[in-house]
């Protein structure tokens, strides 16, 4: 077994005739939370989208390179994307749980269309583990058949994350995950993180470096689609090594 | 006077003049309204409930109601789901050979005089079974039907906040149950929208039934392929007769489709509103 849950090699992603990622190496260690972050429009969502090939959903985006899930090229031309999207699970920065969906249903919904679950008992139980795992099951429990439009932002944020981790994924892919929740979200968000890595690779995108210092073991610091600085988080904010790093995690650069 | 004042005098006169022209748009609706209601109800309570019950010799448009229930039910059995379809594949696959061509056809189809419609189903179908019929008509009002329900259809799916495309991909779902399973559901409301404004069109056709379903009136219809009647066809023929006691159930009969439209119009409305993500 691989010990990078996700390596690229020479990553280029391009709209069009503009492209966004210039040509990534990067790294990611197994059962980490790992931080792109990177000022605004600099890639990272765009990148983000190629680890689970969810950027072929727009006709303009054109991949170059490698993307390697445990050692596993998912580009290649035998690798079915769905395959890829199973493995591969993605919270969105704005919480977009399916609003004619109950809560129960949204979490249950991978599941019943992929037919992963062999009975309704079966279901039942990933559905509460699922819950369970985005520490949301306490507050939704007696809620279940309602939907989730009531929920706090925060709340379905992490009924999200709980409709990703039904279909058990091996890594867990998050675009500012935070970014239109309240502090109180934003702080169960973050002590998910912790919890979930024993099990998963998180890739977190963010666009603050106190998030990233806040949450993550690692840190790649993106800029303009260059990947300027890769290292455990520590590194990164106590001596970076470049000079754009040190001004971006000094909040110098915006 | 100063500035602030002269300003806040002109923004009142263009919301006056804005009101007015608005009265001015919408008033005819109302006379409409008020003139279908005079004339209409008068002899229907004359008549009492023979009048929605009855044959015409009865004094009733009992099966031309029928007659308009059923080319509508038909022709929805028909075009719908073909529809649906269209609408879906059209916005799934813009680029492709036929999602292009089916766009411009919609918005010929639209456009198409309704007439010709019928004209033409006379001549592939009518003919041929050497009989008026309640499926010519319908298949006539199908063709009527089908492309506001793919558009309206192509519409919704527009409307889709991209991020649940991303969602229901980004679940290992395969093309077609992400976009029949999730998405289809997600804009089921603006869907029906266009299904509820399709077929309240088709229910008030007159002239693709001309040449199409001949008529039934004394009679209640029990076959689809035996000639029917429908309450728009009913008006035009009753507003032809001399007889000036033809032109009181003529505007009966519009008050009767004027209420069926509205009970499908109020819903629409409701769920226009609804169509939030
Ligand atoms: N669908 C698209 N079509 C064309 N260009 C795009 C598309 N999405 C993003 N871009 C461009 O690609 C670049 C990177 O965008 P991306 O969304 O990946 O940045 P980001 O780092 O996630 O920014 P943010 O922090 O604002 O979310 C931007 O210049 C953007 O304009
Ligand atoms: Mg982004």
């Amino acid at each position: 077994m691989n010990e990078y849950a996700i390596e690229t090699k020479n990553l280029k992603i391009s709209y069009g005739d503009n492209e966004v990622i210039k040509g990534v190496d990067l790294k990611v260690l197994k059962n980490v939370v790992f931080a792109l972050m990177g000022p605004s429009g600099c890639g990272k969502s765009t990148m983000l989208r190629a680890f689970n090939r969810l950027l072929e959903l727009n006709k303009d985006a054109v991949v170059e390179g490698e993307v390697l899930l445990f050692g596993e090229n998912i580009y290649s031309p035998d690798i079915d994307p769905i395959e890829v999207r199973r493995d591969v699970g993605m919270v969105f920065q704005y919480p977009n749980p399916f609003p004619h969906l109950t809560i129960y249903d949204n979490v249950a919904i991978g599941l019943k269309l992929n037919k992963l679950a062999k009975n309704k008992r079966e279901l039942d139980e990933r559905v509460r583990w699922a819950l369970e795992k985005a520490a949301l099951w306490d507050e939704v429990k007696d809620r279940m058949g309602d939907y989730p439009s009531d929920l706090s932002g925060g709340q379905k944020q992490r009924l999200v994350v709980a409709r990703a981790l039904a279909m058990k994924p091996k890594v867990l892919l998050m675009d500012e995950p935070t970014a239109n929740i309240d502090p109180v979200g934003t702080k169960k968000i973050e002590e998910l993180l912790f919890e979930l890595k024993e099990d998963y690779t998180i890739i977190l995108v963010t666009h603050s470096p106190a998030q990233a210092a806040r949450v993550s073991d690692c840190v790649g610091f993106l800029y303009l689609g260059e990947l300027i600085e890769v290292g455990s988080t520590k590194d990164i904010f106590e001596k970076p090594k470049n000079e754009l790093t040190e001004q971006y995690v000094t909040g110098e650069l915006v | 006077m100063s500035v602030s004042n002269f300003r806040k005098a002109k923004e009142k006169a263009f919301l006056i003049a804005v009101g007015i022209t608005t009265l001015i748009a919408i008033l005819p609706l109302f006379h409409i309204i008020a003139t279908v209601l005079m004339n209409g109800l008068p002899p229907i309570v004359a008549k009492g409930p023979v009048f929605i019950t009855g044959t015409l010799s009865e004094g009733g448009i009992g099966p031309a109601i029928v007659g308009t229930f059923m080319l509508t039910f038909l022709s929805s059995l028909i075009g719908l789901p073909i529809a649906f379809l269209v609408g879906v594949y059209a916005y799934e696959y813009p680029k492709s050979a036929i999602g292009r061509l089916t766009k411009a056809l919609l918005q010929i189809m639209l456009e198409f005089p309704t007439i010709l419609v019928g004209v033409f189903v006379m001549d592939i179908i009518a003919i041929p079974m050497g009989t008026y019929s309640a499926f010519a008509g319908a298949f006539a009002l199908a063709i009527i039907l089908m492309p506001y329900v793919a558009v309206y259809t192509h519409e919704a799916m527009r409307q889709i906040p991209f991020t649940y495309r991303e969602a229901s991909f980004g679940l290992g779902l395969t093309k077609f149950k992400a976009v029949f399973r999730v998405l289809v559901p997600v804009s089921k409301r603006g869907i029906m929208t266009g299904v509820l404004i399709g077929m309240a069109k088709v229910a008030g056709e007159t002239a693709p039934l001309l040449f199409t379903t001949g008529g039934l009136y004394q009679s209640y219809p029990h076959s689809i392929s035996q000639p029917v009647g429908a309450i728009p066809l009913l008006i035009y023929t009753l507003v032809q007769s001399p007889s000036a006691s033809d032109h009181a159930m003529a505007w009966g009969a519009s008050l009767v489709l004027l209420l069926i439209f509205l009970a499908v119009f109020i819903p629409i409305r409701r769920s226009l509103k609804e169509v939030k993500l």
